[in-house]
């Protein structure tokens, strides 16, 4: 009876339940569609269907278990792989980062030159029968009009509040805006062409200034180009994501937009050397890097294993305070040592007595890199190889002293060739983990020092994926594009990496 | 005597050395924390005086809002901690113990996701959740909302697989048993298994929080304000280029901060080597 009741509460609360979720991503995917985000709306519908169909049927039993991780998934980390799948394929870089409607509207909006005398008049900004406006004032020959989008109203000086400096205030028909009103408005004004007479119209510079201008690109839709209405030059798609001038590619309008441009962007990083030889360098140091620190952190934490691996007096003590590095934030320690290499008042100097400048100088900079990431990553291995040391079964090491070997032979013989099979995959996942240890990188050197003035954006510490944010996010130009094919580069390199360390792993499950 | 030279001696060498490199930062910083003068530089690596200075300078000066930012670390990093043990122990579950169709290919799919470094898909999430702002302002970019399901999505891979570890180490007589009894799959996770791996569960909370509250880029790129910032970034961005002038209160700040983490590590050291042999590396 009472589970009858509890059933029936259950049933309850989960058809509630759901009728809320479902509520919420409605009124989301609504406004979605609202703001025309098409993709992310449809997405969000699939939720609430799939919800529905997953808790409401009896179909598939495994799905109402993974339903929610499954959505979060393909939402923050499946989705925004592919669109960087997606963007390694296009010229997706400062200058085109808009799409093609969008920049040849920009291009429209932007081609015009002032007229030869370089008029211009004093304005008010307003609204005339409820339409943009502006009340134009040429003083030199004290004559007024209104002017909107699409007509010009004469206006005769009787009809006109004109102050002091024969700027004219207001007008029949007329409503200026108030001040504080200005800056909200200013998207309908600014960029916006109000008639003038022939080909001629005017263009606000600021919120009281207007000056005489005229187009000098037109687009012509059905080719697909660019004319210059006064030269006659005309500006063709360069199927790279700009309109240029056939045979000049200094010629070219902007902005340009984000054109599939297919594997440019790899063939860039194997062929054309200014981004080929950054690329290999940087590769060389992370390999190096990677492996430094693996061999470091891997040799002190094996040492201290041997060396605590019986009981000794204070070995408690010893062991929490050798996992203090590893239990503290990492971000933390990080900025704490960076502050110690600091050149003029860092400690590192004060203790040694020296005067060297870690940051600046390349290989100062990569050695106090190695050795920060000692200190963070010797206690890791410490633990695990303390571990791995005590699964090796003590019958086979008396049974190697029985048989006369030495304590030295017994550690090249047994121990270590069994500890390395047990750690190896441990080594390849750390391994694979500092080859992308970016906060290190950024957080110690920015990846520096790196000779800006050049145009350089590969420092010498940089890694590559310190050195693939850079690229997208670090320097003037941004190359979102580029960032992402090799993005997709590295993750490959670590993910065959990770595979063979997976199975590798196989070994140690039969193994312990 | 000489036994115990021969012997232990090394082993004290080796052990004192490495202790005294592990401590001198920390100790140095501590000093730091409290030098009256809040310098960086040192002019004694004997402390000479006590001052409280620093640590009264993080609650009362307004330039480092210290507490908000440890309330905006502990909302962010608890709400992802509980909300992605939950979902990913449901997941972790199914992938254990239930039998289906492609269970395989996607324990397979779900670690060649999960290798995609977070990080070179920052700007394609920044892109993404810049649209979600224009629609829904309070789970969009620069909002702490935004930030905690782009940090579940980025948990959800490590969890699963981390949780499925200790999930298939439970013994499966239990739950058989209660399936013999007549209960669902989904009775069988809520009565028995739940409560069972409670203990587990909450580790890999723990060690989730860790890892969350560590994490320092993406919030770096999501957080702006600073009102509104977590400590990792509130601290990065306090002492940024400025190591000479902001040195002493973010000494102080930097241990309140790394207190209660170190205790937490402390406590469960022992599960996380368990979970660290199991073949995840801390960030």
């Amino acid at each position: 009876m009472i589970s009858v009741v509890r059933g029936k509460l259950a049933l309850i609360a989960k058809i509630v339940l759901l009728a809320l979720i479902s509520a919420i991503f409605l009124m989301l995917a609504q406004s979605a569609f609202a703001q025309k985000e098409y993709v992310i709306g449809i997405f969000l519908f699939a939720v609430i269907l799939m919800t529905l169909f997953t808790y409401l049927t009896k179909k598939s039993i495994p799905l109402k278990f993974f339903l929610p991780g499954i959505l979060l998934l393909l939402a923050f980390v499946v989705s925004p792989i592919l669109y960087t799948v997606t963007m390694s394929g296009f010229n997706y870089k400062t200058g085109n980062i808009v799409s093609k409607d969008e920049a040849v509207l920009q291009i429209q909006n932007r081609a015009f030159e002032p007229d030869p005398a370089g008029t211009s008049f004093d304005i008010k900004i307003g609204t005339f029968e409820s339409k943009p406006a502006i009340l134009v004032s040429d003083i030199e020959n004290k004559s007024y009009f209104l002017s909107t989008i699409d007509k010009r109203i004469p206006l005769s000086n009787a009809q006109l509040t004109i102050n002091e400096y024969l700027v004219a205030q207001s007008a029949p028909g007329f409503s200026p805006l108030p001040t504080d009103q200005l800056a909200a408005a200013d998207s309908q004004y600014s960029g916006k062409r109000f008639i003038f007479k022939d080909e001629y119209f005017l263009s606000l510079e600021g919120l009281d200034v207007a000056i005489v201008a005229r187009q000098t690109l037109t687009y012509i839709e059905k080719q697909d180009v660019f004319k210059n209405i006064i030269t006659g030059t005309i500006y063709r798609d360069n199927g790279r994501g700009n309109y240029q001038v056939a045979g000049d590619s200094a010629a070219i309008l902007e902005p340009g937009w984000r054109a599939p441009i297919w594997f440019e962007n790899y063939a860039k990083l194997f062929t054309d050397s200014r981004f080929r030889d950054p690329l290999i360098r940087v590769f060389i140091w992370t390999v190096i890097f990677a492996s430094a620190t693996v061999l470091t952190t891997f040799a002190l934490g094996l040492l201290l294993a041997l060396a605590l691996n019986k009981p000794l007096h204070g070995r408690r003590i010893y062991r929490s305070i050798l996992v203090l590095p590893y239990a503290m934030p990492s971000v933390m320690s990080i900025l704490i040592w960076g502050g110690m290499f600091n050149s003029e008042f860092g400690a590192i100097n004060a203790l040694l007595g020296t005067d060297i400048a870690w940051f600046q100088n390349p290989n100062f900079a990569r050695t106090a890199v190695i050795l920060v990431n000692l200190w963070l990553g010797f206690p890791y291995f410490y633990l695990v190889a303390s571990g791995a040391l005590q699964a090796i079964p003590n019958e086979l090491l008396e049974a190697a002293a029985i048989d006369g070997a030495n304590p030295r032979q017994i550690f090249r013989k047994i121990t270590m060739p069994l500890l390395l099979q047990i750690l190896s995959p441990l080594l390849i996942a750390s391994f694979a983990f500092n080859f992308n240890n970016f906060n290190l990188i950024y957080l110690l050197t920015g990846g520096g020092p790196r000779n800006s003035l050049d145009g350089e954006i590969a420092g010498a510490t940089d890694i590559l994926i310190s050195y693939t944010y850079q690229i997208a996010f670090g320097s003037s130009t941004q190359d979102l594009g580029l960032a992402s094919a090799i993005s997709l580069i590295i993750f490959i390199l670590v993910a065959s990496i990770s595979l063979y360390g997976i199975r590798k792993s196989k070994v140690l499950e039969s193994f312990v | 005597m000489n036994k115990w030279l021969k012997q232990d001696l090394w082993r004290h060498i080796v052990a004192l050395t490495t202790a005294i490199f592990a401590l001198f930062p920390l100790y140095l910083v501590i000093i730091s924390s409290f030098n009256s003068t809040g310098s960086l530089q040192i002019t004694s690596f004997v402390p000479r005086e006590i001052s409280w200075n620093n640590y009264k300078l993080l609650f009362t000066s307004p330039a480092i809002p210290y507490l908000t930012w440890m309330k905006n670390s502990l909302v962010v990093a608890g709400s992802v901690a509980l909300v992605s043990v939950v979902i990913g122990s449901a997941s972790a579950f199914a992938f254990s113990r239930l039998s289906f169709k492609g269970r395989k290919p996607g324990i397979q799919l779900l670690l060649l996701v999960q290798m995609f470094p977070a990080i070179l898909a920052i700007s394609a999430v920044y892109v993404i959740m810049e649209r979600v702002q224009t629609f829904a302002p309070g789970i969009g970019l620069g909002t702490q909302g935004g930030l905690v399901l782009v940090y579940l999505g980025g948990a959800m891979g490590v969890n699963i697989w981390l949780l499925k570890g200790f999930v298939d180490s439970i013994p499966k007589e239990l739950d058989e048993a209660a399936k013999i009894d007549g209960a669902s799959e989904v009775q069988t996770f809520w009565l028995i298994f739940i409560p069972l791996a409670t203990p587990v569960l909450a580790v890999v909370t723990l060690l989730s929080f860790i890892g969350t509250f560590n994490e320092f880029i993406l919030a770096r790129l999501f957080l702006v304000d600073m009102e509104s910032r977590t400590i990792a970034v509130g601290l990065q961005q306090f002492i940024g280029g400025q190591y000479s002038q902001n040195w002493g209160p973010f000494a102080a700040g930097s241990i309140i901060a790394s207190i209660p983490i170190v205790i937490i590590f402390l406590s469960l050291q022992k599960y996380i080597v368990n979970g660290l042999t199991a073949g995840s590396v801390k960030g």
